[in-house]
Protein backbone atom coordinates (compact mmCIF):
# COMPACT_ATOMS: atom_id res chain seq x y z
CA UNK A 1 0.00 0.00 0.00
CA UNK A 2 1.07 3.34 -0.56
CA UNK A 3 1.11 6.25 1.65
CA UNK A 4 0.17 8.73 -1.41
CA UNK A 5 -2.75 8.91 -3.12
CA UNK A 6 -3.24 7.08 -6.26
CA UNK A 7 -4.39 8.71 -9.31
CA UNK A 8 -6.46 7.41 -11.62
CA UNK A 9 -8.35 8.31 -14.61
CA UNK A 10 -11.01 6.10 -16.00
CA UNK A 11 -13.34 6.64 -19.25
CA UNK A 12 -16.77 6.42 -19.54
CA UNK A 13 -17.90 5.05 -23.35
CA UNK A 14 -20.63 3.84 -25.17
CA UNK A 15 -23.68 4.83 -27.22
CA UNK A 16 -25.74 8.01 -26.59
CA UNK A 17 -28.50 7.40 -24.41
CA UNK A 18 -26.90 3.96 -23.04
CA UNK A 19 -26.54 6.17 -19.11
CA UNK A 20 -23.46 6.59 -19.05
CA UNK A 21 -23.89 10.64 -17.34
CA UNK A 22 -26.56 8.87 -15.09
CA UNK A 23 -24.28 6.14 -14.10
CA UNK A 24 -21.39 9.02 -13.34
CA UNK A 25 -24.03 11.32 -11.22
CA UNK A 26 -25.28 8.18 -9.47
CA UNK A 27 -22.00 7.02 -8.41
CA UNK A 28 -20.48 10.63 -7.36
CA UNK A 29 -24.00 12.73 -6.21
CA UNK A 30 -26.22 10.06 -6.04
CA UNK A 31 -28.51 11.48 -8.22
CA UNK A 32 -30.73 10.19 -11.08
CA UNK A 33 -32.32 12.70 -13.66
CA UNK A 34 -34.61 11.08 -16.07
CA UNK A 35 -34.60 14.17 -18.31
CA UNK A 36 -30.99 13.77 -18.53
CA UNK A 37 -29.59 15.80 -21.14
CA UNK A 38 -27.12 14.78 -24.04
CA UNK A 39 -23.59 15.58 -22.95
CA UNK A 40 -21.66 18.07 -24.88
CA UNK A 41 -18.40 16.33 -25.84
CA UNK A 42 -16.48 15.27 -22.69
CA UNK A 43 -17.67 16.01 -18.98
CA UNK A 44 -15.73 15.23 -15.86
CA UNK A 45 -16.23 14.02 -12.70
CA UNK A 46 -13.75 13.43 -9.59
CA UNK A 47 -14.34 11.48 -6.32
CA UNK A 48 -12.05 10.60 -3.67
CA UNK A 49 -12.19 6.95 -2.54
CA UNK A 50 -10.31 4.67 0.03
CA UNK A 51 -9.99 0.77 -0.64
CA UNK A 52 -8.83 -1.30 1.48
CA UNK A 53 -6.97 1.25 3.24
CA UNK A 54 -5.46 3.00 0.14
CA UNK A 55 -6.79 6.79 -0.65
CA UNK A 56 -7.52 6.87 -4.65
CA UNK A 57 -8.47 10.08 -6.24
CA UNK A 58 -10.74 8.98 -9.53
CA UNK A 59 -10.59 11.21 -12.42
CA UNK A 60 -14.34 9.90 -14.51
CA UNK A 61 -13.96 11.52 -18.08
CA UNK A 62 -17.65 11.15 -18.88
CA UNK A 63 -18.12 11.34 -23.36
CA UNK A 64 -20.78 12.21 -25.72
CA UNK A 65 -22.11 9.06 -27.52
CA UNK A 66 -22.79 11.02 -30.51
CA UNK A 67 -21.38 10.67 -33.85
CA UNK A 68 -20.67 14.09 -34.32
CA UNK A 69 -18.28 13.85 -31.47
CA UNK A 70 -16.52 11.09 -31.80
CA UNK A 71 -13.72 11.86 -33.84
CA UNK A 72 -12.27 14.29 -31.02
CA UNK A 73 -13.35 11.67 -28.29
CA UNK A 74 -9.86 9.52 -28.65
CA UNK A 75 -7.78 12.50 -27.93
CA UNK A 76 -8.99 12.40 -24.36
CA UNK A 77 -7.88 8.98 -23.97
CA UNK A 78 -4.51 9.27 -23.53
CA UNK A 79 -3.07 8.23 -19.59
CA UNK A 80 -6.45 6.76 -19.08
CA UNK A 81 -6.44 3.52 -16.94
CA UNK A 82 -9.83 2.04 -16.50
CA UNK A 83 -12.49 2.58 -19.38
CA UNK A 84 -16.38 1.52 -18.33
CA UNK A 85 -18.06 1.26 -21.44
CA UNK A 86 -22.15 1.52 -21.00
CA UNK A 87 -24.53 -0.63 -23.11
CA UNK A 88 -28.15 -0.53 -22.51
CA UNK A 89 -29.99 -4.24 -21.51
CA UNK A 90 -32.97 -3.01 -23.55
CA UNK A 91 -31.59 -1.90 -27.16
CA UNK A 92 -29.51 -4.75 -28.47
CA UNK A 93 -27.79 -2.28 -31.14
CA UNK A 94 -25.67 -0.53 -28.26
CA UNK A 95 -24.58 -3.83 -26.99
CA UNK A 96 -23.20 -4.73 -30.76
CA UNK A 97 -21.63 -1.32 -30.89
CA UNK A 98 -19.32 -2.16 -28.11
CA UNK A 99 -16.92 -3.92 -30.56
CA UNK A 100 -16.28 -0.24 -32.01
CA UNK A 101 -15.68 1.29 -29.15
CA UNK A 102 -13.92 -1.35 -28.15
CA UNK A 103 -11.22 -1.17 -31.02
CA UNK A 104 -11.23 2.49 -30.72
CA UNK A 105 -10.41 2.04 -27.34
CA UNK A 106 -7.65 -0.34 -28.21
CA UNK A 107 -6.16 1.87 -31.24
CA UNK A 108 -5.83 4.89 -28.72
CA UNK A 109 -4.84 4.05 -25.14
CA UNK A 110 -1.92 1.51 -23.90
CA UNK A 111 -2.76 -2.01 -24.08
CA UNK A 112 -3.09 -2.54 -20.29
CA UNK A 113 -6.13 -0.56 -19.79
CA UNK A 114 -8.26 -2.25 -17.45
CA UNK A 115 -11.82 -3.01 -18.96
CA UNK A 116 -15.26 -3.21 -17.76
CA UNK A 117 -18.19 -3.80 -19.59
CA UNK A 118 -21.74 -2.50 -17.89
CA UNK A 119 -24.61 -3.18 -19.12
CA UNK A 120 -27.51 -0.45 -17.49
CA UNK A 121 -31.38 0.00 -17.39
CA UNK A 122 -31.92 -3.33 -15.64
CA UNK A 123 -34.96 -2.10 -13.95
CA UNK A 124 -36.56 -2.14 -17.22
CA UNK A 125 -37.32 -5.47 -17.08
CA UNK A 126 -39.73 -6.05 -19.76
CA UNK A 127 -38.38 -4.40 -22.55
CA UNK A 128 -34.73 -6.29 -22.09
CA UNK A 129 -33.14 -7.16 -25.05
CA UNK A 130 -29.94 -8.55 -24.29
CA UNK A 131 -28.81 -11.52 -21.67
CA UNK A 132 -27.07 -11.09 -19.35
CA UNK A 133 -25.53 -13.94 -20.16
CA UNK A 134 -24.48 -13.04 -24.18
CA UNK A 135 -23.19 -9.53 -21.79
CA UNK A 136 -21.39 -11.87 -19.79
CA UNK A 137 -19.79 -13.90 -22.59
CA UNK A 138 -18.52 -11.26 -24.14
CA UNK A 139 -16.83 -9.53 -21.36
CA UNK A 140 -14.75 -12.78 -20.90
CA UNK A 141 -13.82 -12.34 -24.41
CA UNK A 142 -12.68 -9.32 -24.12
CA UNK A 143 -10.82 -9.74 -21.04
CA UNK A 144 -13.45 -7.31 -19.42
CA UNK A 145 -14.85 -7.46 -15.92
CA UNK A 146 -18.86 -7.56 -16.32
CA UNK A 147 -21.56 -6.18 -14.07
CA UNK A 148 -25.36 -5.27 -15.00
CA UNK A 149 -26.37 -2.07 -12.97
CA UNK A 150 -29.24 0.64 -12.75
CA UNK A 151 -28.66 4.26 -12.19
CA UNK A 152 -32.35 4.79 -12.11
CA UNK A 153 -32.69 2.22 -9.43
CA UNK A 154 -29.48 2.19 -7.57
CA UNK A 155 -27.82 -1.28 -8.34
CA UNK A 156 -24.82 -2.32 -8.40
CA UNK A 157 -23.32 1.24 -9.11
CA UNK A 158 -20.96 1.54 -6.71
CA UNK A 159 -20.20 -2.32 -7.10
CA UNK A 160 -19.37 -1.64 -10.60
CA UNK A 161 -16.93 1.20 -10.07
CA UNK A 162 -15.44 -0.13 -6.91
CA UNK A 163 -14.39 -3.15 -8.81
CA UNK A 164 -13.19 -1.19 -11.60
CA UNK A 165 -10.71 0.51 -9.31
CA UNK A 166 -9.76 -2.88 -7.50
CA UNK A 167 -8.53 -4.59 -10.43
CA UNK A 168 -7.20 -1.36 -11.75
CA UNK A 169 -4.84 -1.50 -8.35
CA UNK A 170 -3.63 -5.48 -9.25
CA UNK A 171 -3.10 -4.86 -12.65
CA UNK A 172 -0.81 -1.61 -11.96
CA UNK A 173 2.37 -0.73 -10.33
CA UNK A 174 2.06 2.74 -8.87
CA UNK A 175 4.84 5.32 -8.21
CA UNK A 176 4.97 6.03 -4.63
CA UNK A 177 6.13 9.40 -5.04
CA UNK A 178 3.13 10.71 -7.23
CA UNK A 179 1.00 8.39 -7.22
CA UNK A 180 0.73 7.86 -10.95
CA UNK A 181 0.60 4.29 -12.55
CA UNK A 182 4.30 3.32 -13.74
CA UNK A 183 3.25 0.85 -16.61
CA UNK A 184 3.39 2.46 -20.04
CA UNK A 185 0.54 4.99 -19.67
CA UNK A 186 2.22 7.39 -21.75
CA UNK A 187 2.46 4.69 -24.72
CA UNK A 188 -0.36 5.82 -26.56
CA UNK A 189 -1.21 2.64 -29.32
CA UNK A 190 -0.61 5.47 -32.28
CA UNK A 191 1.41 4.37 -34.87
CA UNK A 192 4.79 4.10 -33.08
CA UNK A 193 7.22 5.01 -35.48
CA UNK A 194 5.60 8.04 -36.66
CA UNK A 195 4.52 8.76 -32.84
CA UNK A 196 8.99 8.98 -32.30
CA UNK A 197 9.59 11.83 -34.99
CA UNK A 198 8.78 15.61 -34.45
CA UNK A 199 5.53 15.86 -37.04
CA UNK A 200 6.23 16.96 -40.46
CA UNK A 201 8.08 19.93 -41.61
CA UNK A 202 6.75 19.74 -45.00
CA UNK A 203 3.49 21.70 -43.89
CA UNK A 204 4.81 25.10 -43.82
CA UNK A 205 1.74 26.62 -45.26
CA UNK A 206 -0.30 24.96 -42.54
CA UNK A 207 -0.22 27.72 -40.04
CA UNK A 208 -2.20 30.33 -41.96
CA UNK A 209 -4.68 30.73 -40.68
CA UNK A 210 -2.82 32.06 -37.22
CA UNK B 1 -8.11 30.55 1.06
CA UNK B 2 -12.23 31.07 1.62
CA UNK B 3 -14.52 28.55 1.46
CA UNK B 4 -13.12 25.48 2.70
CA UNK B 5 -16.91 24.33 3.90
CA UNK B 6 -17.88 24.41 0.39
CA UNK B 7 -18.31 21.28 -1.86
CA UNK B 8 -14.42 21.24 -2.19
CA UNK B 9 -14.43 19.02 -5.03
CA UNK B 10 -17.01 21.24 -7.43
CA UNK B 11 -13.89 23.90 -8.34
CA UNK B 12 -11.77 21.23 -9.13
CA UNK B 13 -13.25 19.46 -11.55
CA UNK B 14 -14.07 22.48 -13.43
CA UNK B 15 -10.03 23.51 -13.16
CA UNK B 16 -9.12 20.52 -14.49
CA UNK B 17 -11.71 20.47 -17.66
CA UNK B 18 -10.53 24.26 -18.37
CA UNK B 19 -6.67 22.86 -17.87
CA UNK B 20 -6.88 20.41 -19.80
CA UNK B 21 -4.97 20.66 -23.07
CA UNK B 22 -5.07 19.13 -26.55
CA UNK B 23 -1.02 17.84 -28.07
CA UNK B 24 0.23 20.15 -30.93
CA UNK B 25 0.34 17.19 -32.93
CA UNK B 26 -3.52 16.35 -32.44
CA UNK B 27 -4.46 20.32 -32.62
CA UNK B 28 -2.09 20.15 -35.95
CA UNK B 29 -4.06 16.75 -36.98
CA UNK B 30 -7.26 18.72 -37.09
CA UNK B 31 -5.42 21.92 -38.78
CA UNK B 32 -4.58 20.04 -41.60
CA UNK B 33 -7.88 18.52 -42.55
CA UNK B 34 -9.52 22.17 -41.91
CA UNK B 35 -6.98 24.06 -44.32
CA UNK B 36 -6.81 21.66 -47.16
CA UNK B 37 -11.00 21.65 -47.32
CA UNK B 38 -10.53 25.20 -47.73
CA UNK B 39 -7.76 25.47 -50.16
CA UNK B 40 -9.69 22.31 -51.85
CA UNK B 41 -13.26 24.02 -52.18
CA UNK B 42 -13.08 27.02 -50.48
CA UNK B 43 -15.29 26.58 -48.19
CA UNK B 44 -15.13 24.03 -44.75
CA UNK B 45 -17.93 21.34 -43.86
CA UNK B 46 -19.53 22.40 -40.80
CA UNK B 47 -18.21 18.88 -39.57
CA UNK B 48 -14.54 19.79 -39.83
CA UNK B 49 -15.39 23.46 -38.70
CA UNK B 50 -16.51 22.51 -35.55
CA UNK B 51 -13.87 19.56 -34.98
CA UNK B 52 -11.35 22.23 -35.92
CA UNK B 53 -12.59 25.19 -33.54
CA UNK B 54 -13.07 22.44 -30.14
CA UNK B 55 -9.30 21.70 -30.89
CA UNK B 56 -8.22 25.50 -31.18
CA UNK B 57 -10.22 26.39 -27.79
CA UNK B 58 -8.30 23.23 -26.15
CA UNK B 59 -5.10 24.94 -27.34
CA UNK B 60 -2.50 26.37 -24.70
CA UNK B 61 -2.71 29.33 -26.88
CA UNK B 62 -4.73 32.51 -27.11
CA UNK B 63 -4.48 33.40 -30.28
CA UNK B 64 -5.67 29.47 -30.94
CA UNK B 65 -8.75 30.10 -28.16
CA UNK B 66 -9.60 33.17 -30.20
CA UNK B 67 -9.55 31.63 -33.29
CA UNK B 68 -11.54 28.74 -32.20
CA UNK B 69 -14.17 31.30 -30.63
CA UNK B 70 -14.63 32.98 -34.40
CA UNK B 71 -15.31 29.66 -36.02
CA UNK B 72 -18.14 28.73 -33.48
CA UNK B 73 -19.57 32.20 -33.92
CA UNK B 74 -19.89 31.55 -37.33
CA UNK B 75 -21.22 27.95 -36.76
CA UNK B 76 -24.13 29.30 -34.48
CA UNK B 77 -25.65 31.29 -37.44
CA UNK B 78 -24.27 28.32 -40.23
CA UNK B 79 -25.18 25.52 -38.22
CA UNK B 80 -27.66 26.59 -35.98
CA UNK B 81 -29.22 22.54 -35.15
CA UNK B 82 -25.65 22.22 -33.15
CA UNK B 83 -25.73 25.19 -31.30
CA UNK B 84 -26.30 24.62 -28.05
CA UNK B 85 -22.81 22.91 -28.61
CA UNK B 86 -21.71 25.70 -30.07
CA UNK B 87 -22.46 27.88 -27.27
CA UNK B 88 -20.69 25.67 -24.39
CA UNK B 89 -17.83 25.46 -26.22
CA UNK B 90 -18.32 29.90 -26.71
CA UNK B 91 -18.47 29.91 -23.06
CA UNK B 92 -15.83 27.41 -22.15
CA UNK B 93 -13.25 29.81 -24.33
CA UNK B 94 -14.05 33.08 -22.75
CA UNK B 95 -14.09 30.89 -19.32
CA UNK B 96 -10.20 29.74 -20.70
CA UNK B 97 -9.52 33.29 -21.75
CA UNK B 98 -10.88 34.54 -18.01
CA UNK B 99 -13.40 37.10 -19.88
CA UNK B 100 -16.00 36.19 -17.74
CA UNK B 101 -18.11 38.69 -17.95
CA UNK B 102 -18.58 36.81 -21.92
CA UNK B 103 -18.59 33.63 -20.67
CA UNK B 104 -21.42 34.43 -18.02
CA UNK B 105 -23.78 35.59 -21.31
CA UNK B 106 -23.02 32.39 -22.86
CA UNK B 107 -23.90 30.53 -20.13
CA UNK B 108 -27.00 32.56 -19.44
CA UNK B 109 -28.34 31.98 -22.41
CA UNK B 110 -27.64 28.20 -22.51
CA UNK B 111 -29.39 27.75 -19.27
CA UNK B 112 -32.25 29.28 -20.42
CA UNK B 113 -32.98 26.69 -22.23
CA UNK B 114 -32.10 23.68 -20.73
CA UNK B 115 -31.83 25.08 -16.67
CA UNK B 116 -31.05 21.71 -15.19
CA UNK B 117 -27.99 21.10 -17.38
CA UNK B 118 -25.34 19.83 -14.89
CA UNK B 119 -22.60 20.37 -16.81
CA UNK B 120 -23.59 23.83 -18.15
CA UNK B 121 -24.24 24.36 -13.72
CA UNK B 122 -20.90 23.72 -13.01
CA UNK B 123 -19.43 26.27 -15.36
CA UNK B 124 -22.07 29.07 -14.13
CA UNK B 125 -20.64 28.25 -10.85
CA UNK B 126 -17.01 28.21 -11.55
CA UNK B 127 -17.61 31.54 -13.24
CA UNK B 128 -20.09 33.51 -10.87
CA UNK B 129 -16.41 32.38 -8.39
CA UNK B 130 -14.00 33.97 -10.22
CA UNK B 131 -16.46 36.45 -11.07
CA UNK B 132 -16.75 37.72 -7.57
CA UNK B 133 -12.76 37.44 -6.93
CA UNK B 134 -12.56 39.94 -9.57
CA UNK B 135 -15.17 41.93 -8.48
CA UNK B 136 -13.37 42.43 -5.12
CA UNK B 137 -10.18 42.93 -6.73
CA UNK B 138 -11.65 45.34 -8.33
CA UNK B 139 -15.30 46.65 -8.64
CA UNK B 140 -14.85 48.59 -11.66
CA UNK B 141 -15.18 46.33 -14.48
CA UNK B 142 -16.91 47.16 -16.97
CA UNK B 143 -19.22 44.99 -18.58
CA UNK B 144 -18.81 46.62 -22.04
CA UNK B 145 -18.61 42.49 -23.70
CA UNK B 146 -22.59 42.32 -22.97
CA UNK B 147 -23.73 44.91 -25.64
CA UNK B 148 -21.67 43.36 -28.49
CA UNK B 149 -23.22 39.40 -27.66
CA UNK B 150 -26.89 40.91 -27.39
CA UNK B 151 -27.57 39.95 -31.36
CA UNK B 152 -25.85 37.08 -31.42
CA UNK B 153 -27.61 35.42 -28.57
CA UNK B 154 -30.84 36.98 -29.55
CA UNK B 155 -31.89 34.07 -31.87
CA UNK B 156 -31.55 30.99 -29.20
CA UNK B 157 -31.02 28.16 -30.44
CA UNK B 158 -32.74 25.58 -32.38
CA UNK B 159 -33.57 23.54 -29.77
CA UNK B 160 -35.55 26.44 -27.97
CA UNK B 161 -38.38 25.96 -30.87
CA UNK B 162 -40.44 24.11 -28.52
CA UNK B 163 -40.70 27.45 -26.40
CA UNK B 164 -41.15 29.99 -29.41
CA UNK B 165 -44.12 28.28 -30.24
CA UNK B 166 -45.80 28.19 -27.07
CA UNK B 167 -46.89 31.80 -27.83
CA UNK B 168 -46.32 34.09 -24.94
CA UNK B 169 -49.50 35.68 -23.66
CA UNK B 170 -49.68 38.92 -25.27
CA UNK B 171 -49.04 42.00 -22.63
CA UNK B 172 -52.43 43.00 -22.38
CA UNK B 173 -51.09 44.39 -19.04
CA UNK B 174 -51.33 47.81 -19.98
CA UNK B 175 -52.61 49.05 -17.62
CA UNK B 176 -53.92 52.97 -18.36
CA UNK B 177 -52.49 54.84 -15.94
CA UNK B 178 -54.29 57.77 -14.56
CA UNK B 179 -53.14 60.49 -16.71
CA UNK B 180 -52.38 62.69 -14.48
N1 LIG C 1 -34.93 3.30 -16.77
C1 LIG C 1 -33.68 3.74 -16.75
N2 LIG C 1 -33.34 4.83 -17.41
C2 LIG C 1 -32.06 5.28 -17.34
C3 LIG C 1 -31.07 4.58 -16.61
N3 LIG C 1 -29.91 5.24 -16.75
C4 LIG C 1 -30.16 6.30 -17.54
N4 LIG C 1 -31.46 6.34 -17.90
C5 LIG C 1 -32.11 7.34 -18.76
O1 LIG C 1 -31.64 7.20 -20.07
C6 LIG C 1 -31.49 8.46 -20.71
C7 LIG C 1 -30.07 8.66 -21.18
O2 LIG C 1 -29.21 8.72 -20.07
P1 LIG C 1 -27.80 9.46 -20.11
O3 LIG C 1 -27.17 9.26 -18.79
O4 LIG C 1 -27.95 10.84 -20.61
O5 LIG C 1 -27.07 8.60 -21.24
P2 LIG C 1 -25.66 8.87 -21.94
O6 LIG C 1 -25.95 9.52 -23.24
O7 LIG C 1 -25.05 7.52 -22.10
O8 LIG C 1 -24.87 9.75 -21.01
C8 LIG C 1 -31.93 9.50 -19.69
O9 LIG C 1 -33.26 9.83 -19.92
C9 LIG C 1 -31.77 8.78 -18.36
O10 LIG C 1 -32.65 9.29 -17.41
C10 LIG C 1 -31.47 3.38 -15.90
O11 LIG C 1 -30.69 2.72 -15.23
N5 LIG C 1 -32.78 3.02 -16.02
MG1 LIG D 1 -24.03 11.59 -21.40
Amino acid sequence: MLTSTIKLKILVIGESGVGKSSLMLRFTDDKFDPNEQPTIGVDFKVKNLEIDGQRIYLQIWDTAGQERFRTLIPSYYRDATGAILVYDVSKMNSFQKLETWLEELEINTNRNITKMIVGNKIDLQNMRKVDRELGKKFAKQQRALFVETSAANNINVQTAFEELVKKILEDNIFDDQNGVAKSDIRLTGMSDSQNQQPAGGSCTGGYCGR
Amino acid sequence: MFGAFGKQETPKEMEEILNDTITPQELEKFEKVYMKELKDKKCVTAKTQFEYAWCLVRSKYGADINNGVKIFEGLCKDDPDNKRDHIYYLAIAYTRMKDYTTAQKYVQAFLEIEPNNMQVMLLDEHIEKELNKEFKKDAAIAGGALLVLGGLLGVGFALAKKYHDKKKPDEEVRKNEPAN
